[in-house]
């Protein structure tokens, strides 16, 4: 049979985010894929060097759109290793808490975009309904719903309003009550496990040699969670599990991102109960006149979709002299997509592609 | 129903029904991607104003560009605008496409969207809300109604205009010029 | 943690000679080594349970006219001991027409972080199956992530030179 080429682009409705992948096929069936991504590089690294350090607040959130806030974390936990600064408790509570619900937010949005794939409507309409109901959260505390700049070196920018920790406990438990339907509706269902069993299967061997992070790794059972390993805001404060599967295909990743998320919501509740009281926030320098000695730092913490780094350097000045993130989805994108698309069916590009939660912007940065 | 307005709408039907099903074409360039998927679902409800997301640019009216715009999807955003069919309308959401934005001294992507294509309105925003892209689309109404929303005509006059920038921040084009000077004499004549 | 750190320290030190190690915090092992040995200093430390490449970063100094290479490796592992150590691998490599080994071999997931580098800094790594541009759409004269580009006279010399639809049509009918 005759090899023909096929650009799966960026213009597609099952595409999340702009990227791009060409497909070379016989009949049905993959022989060869390639990966495009740069269609939303803008070079952050290089504008990082060039505004100064509270300046670059702003910048950070909007490396990775769907889930801004760990970028955010990673930035601040960096500038505290390399001036000093230290962090009060209750900021440590507030930032896990805020963490939390920016994971329950991305994986909702995840759930829509796999469920919109698959097919799956009205499965994929509740998802982005709740995920408002987060965001509506969001908004009363920080003033925006997509990127908001709440997380400061020191702490975090202001408290709880009055009452915001009922409207939590409210929302959460709208969305708890729903589990039941999701359930029924899509995870049970005969249709999904049809769909989604036994394609892009990874063994752990192949997992761990090609450099996969969090539900890739952990759908093949091996229970590795930056939160448990090297702790950081108030994690080592609580206790939690961290589900695993044991197939290594679409199928496990998705249950694990279920579990994750009721997980999540369980680890909130404890977290409100236990948390003291106390100020918000440690007071920096003067942002206009702040410079950091020569120093290197690197951080690490666990994104909702895996282990996310910050390589930061200082050299004496008031700016930033190399800032370089370690994303998740850049080896998820570029190495395992190419190997897990060989042999595999057209009809299950989307599948495969969105089960391994590739986000294109954090591949370009 | 407001009977002022059936001797509106029954002078121009076809003005009618190009304004209430404006269908939308699917391409989340940059950051758009968290605004849109809110938009086209349940809570704010875009099927009530007759904008729903279709898969090719065949079928589509209207192409919203959602965020800044890098040099490889220029290319794509030009060949998937020329594909699309007359009348056809643009909007540029967010800061980004009207002046460059957060970006604006980075290398690779396209500060003025508007030396590059014909845009019909802009909203203001990073991110802007669902409801701004609600008060947007009745702005586009009122524009369909005076005929002033002539962007794709634009376009046909002016397209060696147009041509000479794209090549200029792309380098040579793949791809023959969409309109010549002969066919549109042969068309007029 | 600090018998585990010592352990490592001793073992380096003994089976390398040119070797240069720092225990930076709890977590941070800082191993400084020639360019010649960076192949054999990876395998020693992946057979000894570091099996995780995350980062391939490179900064320029250039005032000292060198790139400093750091290679990031971890542990994939379930005991929280061994898993919270990060090891930095850093080599210094001159700052014209830089050349480099390949570290593919070692670590298969290195191949997207060398292409990376080699468009943005132009350090080319011999042995490397696919050295093609995986983020630009065009070259440049100097890389772009060297610190002698400059971006906002990139933008000023190239982005606003082009003139708007309106301005054109202007000049046409003037003349």
């Amino acid at each position: 049979m005759r090899e023909l080429e096929l650009y799966y682009g960026p213009q597609h409705l099952g595409m999340v985010g702009n990227f791009s992948i060409t497909l070379g096929v016989e009949g049905d069936r993959i022989v060869k894929a390639t990966s495009n991504p740069g269609f939303l590089h803008r070079g952050f690294e290089k504008l990082m060097e060039q505004r100064t350090w509270i300046q670059n607040f702003p910048l950070v959130c909007r490396i990775n759109v769907v889930e801004p806030d760990h970028m955010e974390l990673m930035y601040a936990m960096a500038v505290e290793k390399l001036a000093g600064i230290e962090v009060p408790e209750r900021a440590q509570y507030i930032r896990s808490i805020y963490l939390e619900l920016a994971r329950v937010s991305s994986h909702l949005f995840g759930l829509w975009a796999y469920a919109n794939m698959l097919g799956f409507d009205t499965v994929a309409n509740w998802a982005m309904y709740h995920r408002d109901l987060v965001l509506d959260l969001f908004e009363e505390l920080t003033g925006g719903r997509a990127y908001h700049i709440y997380i400061w070196p020191g702490g975090v920018r202001r408290d709880f309003p009055e009452g915001f920790k009922d409207k939590i406990v409210n929302t959460l438990h709208t969305i708890g009550s729903c589990v039941p339907d999701y359930d029924d509706t899509f995870f049970n269902n005969r249709v999904f496990e049809k769909r989604a069993k036994g394609i892009g299967k990874l063994t752990q061997k192949e997992a761990v040699e090609m450099g996969a992070v969090g539900q890739v790794l952990r759908a093949t059972g091996m229970k590795r969670d930056i939160r448990k390993q090297e702790p950081y805001a108030a994690y080592d404060q609580v206790e939690f599990n961290v589900p695993t599967r044991e197939d290594g295909d679409a199928y496990s990743r998705i249950w694990v991102v279920r579990d994750e998320m009721i997980e999540s919501v369980h680890m909130i509740f404890k977290l409100l109960d236990q948390m003291p009281e106390g100020v918000a926030y440690n007071k920096v320098p003067n942002p206009f006149k702040w410079k950091i000695p020569k120093n290197e730092a690197y951080v690490r913490c666990e994104s909702s979709r895996g282990e996310l780094g910050l390589y930061l350097v200082s050299n004496d000045t008031d700016k930033p002299y190399r800032a370089h993130y370690r994303t998740p989805s850049f080896n998820h994108g570029l190495t395992i997509l190419e190997k897990a698309l060989v042999n595999e069916s057209v009809s299950d590009v989307g599948n495969i592609m969105i089960s391994l939660y590739i986000t294109a912007p954090e591949i370009d940065r | 129903m407001d009977r002022n307005k059936i001797g509106k709408w029954l002078k121009s039907p076809g003005k009618m029904a190009q304004k209430y099903s404006l269908h939308a074409l699917y391409f989340c360039t940059g950051c758009g991607i968290i605004e849109i998927p809110p938009t086209i679902t349940a809570r704010w409800d875009a099927e009530r104003f007759g904008v729903i997301p279709v898969a090719t640019p065949r079928q589509a009216n209207l192409f919203l560009i959602t965020g800044y715009v890098s040099l490889k999807t220029l290319k794509y955003i030009i060949r998937s605008y020329e594909q699309m069919p007359e009348p056809k309308f643009t909007v540029g959401f967010g800061s980004c496409p009207i002046n460059g934005g957060m970006y604006w001294d980075s290398y690779n992507t396209i500060k003025h969207l508007d030396k590059y294509i014909p845009i019909d309105g802009w909203i203001a925003g990073c991110m802007p809300r669902p409801e701004a892209v609600f008060v947007a689309v009745t702005h586009l109404w009122t524009l369909i109604d005076k005929g002033k929303a002539d962007g794709y005509k634009k376009y046909r006059e002016d397209y060696e205009l147009y041509r000479e920038n794209q090549e200029s921040v792309l380098g040579k084009l793949e791809w023959p010029p969409l309109f010549s000077k002969e066919k549109q004499h042969e068309a007029s004549v | 943690m600090n018998h585990l750190r010592q352990i490592l320290k001793d073992n380096l030190l003994s089976s390398f000679e040119d070797i240069k190690i720092n225990i930076a915090e709890e977590n941070r092992i800082i191993i400084e080594c020639r360019k010649e040995s960076i192949i054999t200093v990876l395998s020693h430390l992946k057979s000894d349970g570091f099996n995780h490449l995350s980062l391939i970063s490179c900064v320029d100094w250039i005032n000292e006219n060198t790139f400093e290479l750091v290679y990031i490796l971890t542990a994939y592992t379930e005991d929280p001991e061994k898993g919270g150590l990060n090891l930095l691998v850093k080599t210094k490599v001159v700052r014209d027409k830089p050349t480099l080994y390949t570290v593919i071999n070692v670590f298969s997931n290195a191949e997207p972080f060398e292409r990376e580098l080699h468009e943005l800094y132009g350090i080319h790594f011999s042995g490397h199956p696919r050295l093609t541009p995986l983020l630009l759409e065009r070259s440049y004269e100097i890389p772009p992530f060297r610190k002698d580009f400059d971006t906002r006279q990139y933008v000023e010399d190239f982005f606003k030179q082009i003139p708007t639809i309106e301005e054109k049509k202007r000049t046409n009918e003037r003349t």
